[in-house]
């Protein structure tokens, strides 16, 4: 069953911390194996040279960078210690327990940029641009740019345009990685101002199987547009299972317990410049919301 | 007839058969038509009456039994025949039917299909199912359907089913939903459980949750009349039932002394009975801002408005009106119970409110420079007394599109009791700006 790609470049992502290792790609013809052919790599953008360097060479060692980066993590690790004793997550119990909502995001100075990554498909060869910045009184956030349809010309892909901006993964002290718990609520909730643009919100969990990587949870945001602010309720049972931009056959419910980032995603094919400008992301509980699921979790396309 | 022969120039384009001289039959008239290719079109007429009809179909058959030089003929050449006047729905059926009658084995559909599918913008059909329907009929019916396991295992022509799906991405892409009759003729083409069938099944699921999620529809053939898009888009972004539009002014002509024409841009503004009161209570001190333009999207196209606000009003000079009780008679308006609201019940979150200033009404005009938005806010102060002693300042910014901040510079200013409406240029004092934010643009480049 080999239908040939048609690749439809992935809908955001995931750039970790400056720390990130560059992963070697992965090989392509069978004659001339790379010695470390079997580690599945990040997307090549069709073109571009291998990067061939042994992994030791990889690494930037630099002193002070190193004593900063010593400072910060164990004044995380000191953070977390005294944290549990406050209370899970570091707020006491009963706030854990009982509270109804929680805001996720705020754009409440230049610092907050730095938990976001943007993309746009510059990356696999096209001519979108996206940019962030603090929205006027250091309120809230800015994302503008502009979206190129013009597929880059490389002979692979056919359909471009998109440009994105994730969530950075949280982190711990050392680098390890930390999840958010958003078991006890059951709505997200922004307040954004867009210019009419239909947007996609992306939400990533953590997965334990290699093919699941890429997969994300998503639903639309369909701005109003004007200069009033747009309060946005959707409910996590809407968000719809979708890899590399395909949606998926097999859908079940969004678990809340380990998600990873949220991201926002154009890709309407309108071309022209765009612009978003958010003021918080929170999730709520809302207890008017019963249901569990919006699809159809029987198998809807039973095997030949 | 042998002028008309002699009228037959012989063009050698090293490209396809087709641009091989057709003997013509000697009742009919001739015409020759050159398009951007070099290519020569002919139709034959049986009347000058019917010139506008495009090329007949026999006139394929008998170019391809010519045996001209020896070059690559591809299918996307009978698309290209058609002149580009003509491309229409109609001749795009007559090519799919030229194909379909030549050859019963239909020998070469799938690269003709993907020809088609790449043409169908050109000839404005991207968005019609009946084409799509038709297009499938290209397909040979019944010999890919797979007839037993093993065909069914092992992915029974997969050009041809890649083809189909390929056709119905098309469709998708494009945000057609197919009907009956293309289950119909996928069911005859490639069998039940074949990838285009997967495919269609699986846009039948999706399509029709996504079709009404938007809780602001946009009409589907949008307005072609500026003032009646002006008109939408304002009710869109005004966010109150009650705001009432107002035209100020329809796009003419006028005439100036020197008897040259002006085309004076439409002027269509919005403004609720709210938005009306709170510009009343503004105080006459503080100036008010037209801001713009900004843009707003309605599915392809950008239509761009401004805005007329004042700065927040600062924490000490806030006034809390008590609500009138004779308001409302159905029910209290304000209740002074005294609920001690738990953890578990605050439904608000911890953020601050954000306060842009009132927005006090929104307008929309082709030509957004200050004669035209004096002309609005002298519209608007028929209605709103209170811009006449109010200062009214211009930021007309074409650089960045969001709400200025209070301690932004002021370009323009227009001083009301002056009938004549000083007009500074905006432009010196813009630049500044406009370089700013592109420092500021290369600065928070894409953060990698």
């Amino acid at each position: 069953m080999s239908l040939p790609k048609i690749s439809c470049a992935p809908a955001s992502r995931l750039l970790s911390s400056i720390h990130d290792l560059r992963w070697l790609l992965r090989s392509v013809t069978p004659l001339s194996v790379p010695r470390r052919a079997l580690v599945q790599s990040e997307y090549r953008r069709p073109g571009q040279p291998r990067e061939d360097k042994p992994q030791w060479q990889m690494f930037k060692f630099d002193f002070s960078k190193g004593l900063e980066g010593i400072k910060k993590h164990f004044k995380l690790l000191r953070h977390e210690f005294s944290g549990r004793l406050v209370g899970p997550e570091g707020k006491p119990i009963i706030e854990h327990m009982l509270e109804q909502n929680r805001v996720i995001w705020e754009f409440r100075g230049p610092d907050s940029l730095q938990e976001w990554t943007l993309s746009s498909d510059r990356e696999i060869g096209g001519q979108s641009e996206i940019y962030l910045k603090l929205g006027r009184n250091s309120d809230t956030c800015f994302l503008y740019g502009t979206l190129q349809n013009a597929p880059p010309r490389d002979g692979e892909t056919r359909y471009s345009g998109y440009c994105t901006m994730r969530s950075k993964q949280p982190l711990a002290s050392f680098d390890r990685k930390k999840h958010y718990d958003w078991s006890s609520f059951n709505t997200l909730h922004l307040r954004i101002r867009g210019d009419g643009r239909p947007w996609m919100i992306n939400v990533a969990t953590e997965t334990y199987f290699a093919h699941q990587k890429y997969d994300i949870y998503s639903y639309f945001l369909y701005t109003r547009g004007g200069p009033y602010w747009q309060d946005v309720k959707i409910p996590f049972s809407k968000f719809f299972l979708n890899n590399q931009g395909r949606i998926q056959d097999d859908q079940h419910p969004l678990w809340l317990d380990k998600i990873n980032t949220i991201g926002f995603t154009l890709g309407d094919k309108a071309e022209g410049p765009f612009q978003l400008e958010i003021d918080f992301i929170g999730v709520c509980k809302d207890y008017a919301h019963t249901e569990d699921f919006a699809y159809e979790v029987y198998k809807r396309n039973p095997e030949v | 007839m042998k002028c008309s022969r002699c009228l037959l120039p012989l063009v050698r384009s090293g490209r396809t058969a087709a641009q091989r001289c057709v003997l013509l039959p000697s009742t009919s008239q001739l015409i020759v038509q050159h398009n951007e290719q070099q290519q020569v079109l002919r139709y034959f007429h049986c009347s000058p009456a019917s010139a506008k009809r495009g090329p007949v179909p026999a006139q394929f058959v008998k170019e391809d039994e010519q045996k001209g030089t020896k070059s690559l003929a591809t299918k996307e050449d009978l698309f290209e025949q058609v002149a580009k006047e003509y491309k229409t729905k109609d001749t795009f059926n007559k090519v799919i039917d030229v194909f379909t009658k030549r050859d019963i084995r239909r020998r070469g559909h799938v690269e003709f299909i993907y020809a088609a599918l790449k043409k169908m913008s050109e000839f404005g059909v991207e968005r019609d199912l009946n084409v799509y329907n038709k297009l499938l009929d290209v397909f040979p019916k019944e010999v890919f359907v797979p007839r037993n396991f093993i065909q069914r295992m092992f992915n029974h022509y997969p050009r041809q089913q890649e083809c189909g799906v390929e056709l119905l991405e098309q469709m998708e892409n494009y945000g057609i939903m197919p009907n009956t009759e293309t289950k119909v003729l996928l069911v005859q083409i490639f069998g039940e459980k074949s990838h285009p069938m997967r495919k269609y099944q699986r846009i039948m699921y999706w399509f029709p949750k996504f079709k009404h999620i938007n809780p602001f529809p946009i009409p589907q053939p949008l307005p072609e009349d500026p003032v009646d898009l002006a008109h939408l888009s304002l009710t869109r972004i005004a966010n109150d039932l009650d705001a009432r539009v107002t035209i100020y002014q329809l796009p003419c002509t006028d005439f100036t002394e020197g008897g040259e024409e002006i085309k004076l841009p439409h002027i269509v503004g919005i403004q609720s009975p709210s938005q009306m009161e709170q510009l009343a209570k503004h105080n006459p001190k503080k100036p008010v801002f037209v801001e713009g333009p900004f843009p707003l999207w309605l599915r392809k196209t950008c239509v761009y408005y401004y805005v007329l606000r004042a700065d927040p009003i600062p924490l000490e000079e806030r006034v809390e009106e008590p609500y009138d009780p004779e308001r409302c008679f159905d029910y209290p308006l304000q209740l002074d119970l005294d609920l001690d609201r738990d953890l578990g019940d605050d439904e608000s979150f911890d953020v601050d409110d954000l306060d842009d200033g009132p927005v006090f009404a929104m307008c929309m005009t082709s030509q957004g420079d200050q004669a035209t938005l004096n002309q609005w806010i002298s519209g608007l102060q028929q209605n709103n007394p209170i811009l006449g002693e109010v200062p009214t300042l211009f930021r007309l910014d074409a650089g960045t599109q969001e709400l200025q901040g209070a301690a932004d510079t002021e370009p323009g200013y227009r001083h009301q009791p002056h009938p004549e409406a000083q007009r500074e240029e905006p432009q010196p004092a813009e630049d500044p700006e406009a370089v700013v934010e592109e420092e500021s643009r290369r600065s928070h480049g894409m953060k990698q």
